[in-house]
């Protein structure tokens, strides 16, 4: 079965709405993303109720820790909590983020940017393809925002992230947010972002809010999603077709009805879309 | 520039770390909002050792508490995959520290909630019932070992504060400080197995120490030993007994074994 729909991610204050009595309360939410790292290795209450969710929903897995661009060794560790994870959930899809975490053995627990290089590119491809033997499946990247860019940089970002997945055979989560993000920060063309990367690898979406600072934007994911990141959605959608969609929200956490309103106002914004296309 | 990628990233979890600028020559235009990220690292580790310590950071106050954390993140730099384990080393650090060392209460309220933590999410396992130790042939029993849940823990606490983490969780004022102990008192904490709440209560010395050797694999015999030092010896195999079935009841017992004889 593959994903389809919309989707928020999962979050432990909404456990008593999506699992209470009244099943109009996650109407509209056709699936939840799960943040990796809170299941692996841990039981009790946090456990038992992701996996009632996952009794009633499908589910994907995104990571925040693999640090899949660190020169440090892959940590075989945290691969097998991961594989042990995704045998319990049997998710839709698995993802982490192009970006490292830390050197050294350590963990700067912040999504870090990249030099662009072709010494990058092969780096990363090399792992990400270790990452998916070890996993028995295919694996997704997610661009993430940056706020700094190297002297080194050799290509675009959309040039970084399409040869990365080229070379590695693996498939793309795109944030549009974070497209604007770092578009608004780096001075570069979103269109040309979207016309950049390979629409048959992008199988999920992320739409969150950020905080502007005036001349540059931090993606905090603490606001509802602003009006011109949708309207980059639209263009993505026009270009990529329906791709799964979902809200991140991670701090700022507002009651899940309004979680689900705003989910609601996205498949609103691809349906009449896809009515002026077909009209 | 032609710097490699390992060099890069050396170089710019040295500017977060330690603030050295060694980086700053690679980023175009010298990277100008640099700072998102560096103000991004301590202040996500802080916030995040917040959470896990209410107790402490009522106990300390917001001035003495942030920079006690915001010493121990640069004492800690995280070697976790997750933030979940970040406050790991801080009830150690705070017994240690020449700041906090010489005022035990303050390690003493950290380690409490750290255990805590640990009951409520650590790893499920199956337990045994109170039928399971009635089916131990007699044979056995002298060279039992036990197996304890993952969510079981235990400190040593230089003061009580069950009360003063109990009314902090609660956002009450508490009734008073931590109060001394004479001597200091083991607490265990766990996971009660049906509701999944986490309860925890002292023990007495005798069951602290019978407890401490049967998790480092101790066996029956020599826990009824350690409890002879506390009581009639001709009563240590009933007491021993009766921590047992209290064990077990509670949740406690994972396995059983006795130098792999089956029953
Ligand atoms: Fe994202």
């Amino acid at each position: 079965m593959a994903l389809e729909g919309f989707g928020l991610g999962l979050r432990p204050q909404h456990f008593p709405d999506i699992l209470g009595d009244d099943p109009d309360a996650t109407a509209g939410v056709d699936w939840f993303e799960i943040i990796s790292e809170n299941f692996i290795n841990v039981g009790g209450p946090p456990l038992r109720n992701m996996m009632l969710v996952r009794e009633r929903f499908p589910m994907v897995m995104h990571g925040v820790s693999l640090s899949i661009g660190s020169t440090d060794p892959l940590d075989m560790d945290y691969l097998a909590g991961l594989k042990a994870l995704a045998d319990l959930v049997e998710p839709e899809l698995i993802s982490d983020h192009l970006c490292w975490t830390g050197v050294h053995g350590l963990n700067m627990h912040d999504l870090l940017p990249l030099p662009m290089t072709e010494e990058t590119v092969e780096h990363v491809a090399g792992r990400v393809r270790q990452v998916q033997d070890y996993l028995g499946r295919q694996f997704m990247l997610e661009n993430a925002s940056t706020y700094v860019t190297f002297e080194e940089d050799e290509m675009t970002e959309w040039a970084f992230l399409s040869a990365i997945c080229e070379r590695a055979d693996c498939n793309i989560l795109l944030d549009v947010n974070n497209i604007y993000v770092s578009g608004f920060n780096h001075g570069f063309s979103t269109d040309a972002y979207l016309n950049g990367v390979p629409a048959e690898c992008i199988k999920q979406i992320h739409l969150a809010g950020h905080e502007h600072n005036g001349d540059y934007i931090v993606d905090t994911h603490d606001e509802p999603v602003p009006d011109y990141v949708l309207a980059l959605y639209e263009k993505a959608i026009d270009r990529f077709g329906m791709v799964p969609t979902m809200i991140e929200r991670d701090a700022n956490i507002p009651p899940f009805a309004e979680l689900v309103r705003e989910l609601q106002g996205v498949r609103r914004i691809v349906e009449e879309r896809r009515t002026m296309v077909l009209a | 520039m032609n710097a490699s990628l390992s060099d890069l990233q050396k170089k710019f979890q040295d500017r977060l770390l330690k603030g050295e600028t060694a980086i700053d020559a690679h980023l175009t235009d010298g990277g100008p909002f640099m700072k998102a990220y560096d103000h991004a690292y301590k202040a996500r580790l802080v916030e995040i050792l917040t959470e896990e310590f209410e107790g402490l950071h009522t106990l300390l106050g917001d001035e003495q508490f942030f920079s006690t954390l915001s010493e121990y993140v640069d004492a800690f730099p995280s070697t976790e995959k997750s933030a979940r384990w970040l406050g790991r080393h801080l009830p150690g650090w705070l017994k240690s520290s020449e700041r906090w060392g010489q005022q035990p209460v303050v390690a003493s309220m950290a380690a409490f909630e750290w255990m805590i933590g640990l009951a409520f999410d650590a790893p499920d396992a199956k337990l045994i019932g109170v039928a399971e130790i009635g089916k131990v042939p007699p044979e056995a029993w002298p060279m039992l070992t036990f197996t304890f849940h993952p969510a079981l823990n235990t400190v040593e606490l230089d003061f009580d504060v069950s009360a003063f983490y109990q009314a902090a969780k609660a956002e009450e004022d508490p009734d008073g400080p931590p109060v001394a102990y004479e001597q200091p008192v083991t607490w265990a904490a766990w996971r009660d197995p049906e509701a999944m709440i986490v309860t925890y209560r002292p023990l007495d010395l005798d069951e602290a120490m019978a407890l401490k050797a049967a998790r480092e694999g101790q066996t029956f015999d020599g826990i009824c030993e350690i409890v002879a030092d506390h009581t009639d010896a001709d009563e240590a195999a009933v007491r021993a007994a009766g921590l047992l079935r209290i064990w077990v009841e509670s949740g406690w017992v994972i396995g059983l074994d006795a130098e792999g004889m089956s029953w």
